[in-house]
């Protein structure tokens, strides 16, 4: 799963990004609280979230992460995507709570296995 | 771009105390140009007017007459005095005012006629920073400063401002010089413990909007040295976690970062105002953050706990009123000492 087809599943739309990128979901993190982010040990995150500033892309970059998610439409800083477009994290913007963006990446992730 | 800020201005005379602190507005946050050296930044933001102001200010009372200002002036050598009584500032009398009174013949006017009570102030402890925006923006040659109880405590001008900066940039060219000789010194006899790679960042207090930054590029050194991924994470990690807690909990410092053999450093120093408790700060979930943190997804008490956790070696030092200062060590090499 790349970060179009996140846009795609969350109804989002990619703000920075490749959309032909080719690099895939590793695990999902659902999380406001940046402390929280960077005690995960995996590889290739997707950081979902509703903290729209600049230190969710800077965790993000810290960890490795693949991509961001901003959810309920929550308006980005400019100063938000600038980072994003330096440190090359892809940031999507998307109408959906973060409950309903997890239980749809966690299907769609199930069917993508099971494929 | 800096940003222009409204200037304080005294409410009339005749205001109550509780007017005065209702009209009194925030203390703003200053931004000083990106293109300026950090050590610049960070010292504009440091020293506090408080540490620049004269103390031994003249003063005279509002029924004074012009003349009596003249004289003061002239034997004080001074081109202003501000006008208060028990502490309160009425309003200011210039040398331009006395010339007016000269020419015009009120000399020996009282000076609650003729001192000017449109005042611009500032407030003890504001970053030096606003005292040079308010002398760009404003053509005065000082401003009256005044404390959190709005009563006049000093007079700061352009002279004390300069005065300060060259004694404190002196102070910080000879730090870095000393810095850079020991370094070159080291390089010089081989030494084996020689940094081979030394970085510094300042960290100002509250700066959130930067924070962040020198953990990103600790992260980028660290991908040319094709340092393995796991541990360019924990590296990362910790330097972002230590960044943090010295924008958010402290008044300003230092990030440091070294290479040296097969070893990695970030050190984090900061002045003040120290941590009364080390091991309860150290532990997860202890927390001291307000909710404006909190909401800029920091706060949880999990910062140095979170850096204990991926380091190495873990030390932290911290003395009150002083500060802190927290080294995480990594091997580079695995299975190494």
């Amino acid at each position: 799963m790349t970060i179009s087809d996140v846009a795609k599943i969350l109804e989002g739309s990619l703000v920075v990004g490749d959309a032909m990128a080719s690099r895939a979901v590793g695990a999902v993190v659902a999380s406001d609280l940046m402390s929280d982010v960077l005690l995960v040990d995996a590889d290739d995150i997707l950081l979902l979230t509703s903290l729209a500033s600049d230190q969710a892309i800077r965790t993000a970059h810290i960890v490795g992460a693949m991509g961001v998610v901003v959810h309920d439409s929550k308006p980005l800083p400019s100063t938000m995507s600038q980072v994003a477009g330096q440190l090359k994290i892809p940031l999507v913007s998307s109408p959906l709570s973060k409950y309903e963006s997890c239980v749809r990446l966690h299907a769609a992730l199930e069917a993508e296995r099971s494929a | 771009m800096a940003e222009v800020h409204k200037p304080v201005i005294l409410p009339p005379p005749h205001a109550s105390d509780d007017e005065i602190i209702a009209r009194h507005p925030p203390i703003p946050r200053v931004t000083t140009d990106e293109d300026s050296p950090l050590v610049i930044m960070e010292l504009l933001q440091r020293i506090k007017i408080r540490d620049v102001m004269r103390t031994d200010v003249v003063v005279l009372s509002r029924r004074d007459t012009m003349r009596r200002a003249q004289d003061l002036m002239r034997r004080n050598r001074i081109s202003g005095i501000p006008i208060a009584e028990g502490g309160r500032l009425y309003g200011i009398v210039s040398v331009e005012d006395i010339i007016q009174a000269l020419s015009g013949g009120w000399i020996d006017d009282v000076i609650v006629k003729h001192m000017s009570n449109h005042l611009i102030v500032l407030e003890a402890d504001m970053p030096l920073a606003f005292a040079l925006k308010y002398f760009e923006n404003y053509n005065y040659g000082r401003f009256p400063v005044l404390n959190k109880e709005h009563r006049l405590v000093g007079l700061i001008s352009q002279r004390d401002v300069t005065r300060t900066l060259l004694y404190e940039l002196t102070l910080e060219i000879n730090k870095l010089e000393k810095k850079a000789m020991q370094n070159s010194q080291a390089e010089a006899s081989g030494d084996s413990q020689a940094a081979y790679l030394l970085r510094e960042w300042s960290v100002l207090h509250n700066d959130l909007e930067n924070a962040g930054k020198a953990a990103n590029d600790i992260k980028a050194i660290l991908r040319e040295h094709n340092v393995d991924r796991r541990l360019t994470r924990r590296i990362a990690v910790a330097a972002y976690e230590l960044e943090i807690n010295i924008c958010i909990h402290s008044h300003g410092g230092n990030l440091t970062f070294m290479i040296a053999d097969d070893k990695a450093t970030v050190i984090a120093k900061d002045t003040g105002p120290g941590i009364p408790d080390v091991v309860w700060a150290c532990q997860d979930g202890t927390s001291t953050a307000n909710d404006w943190i909190r909401s800029l997804g920091f706060g949880a008490g999990m910062g140095l706990a979170n850096s204990k956790r991926v380091s190495d070696r873990f030390d932290i030092k911290s003395v009150m009123g002083k500060g802190t200062t927290v080294t995480c060590s990594f091997n580079l090499k695995p299975g190494g000492e």
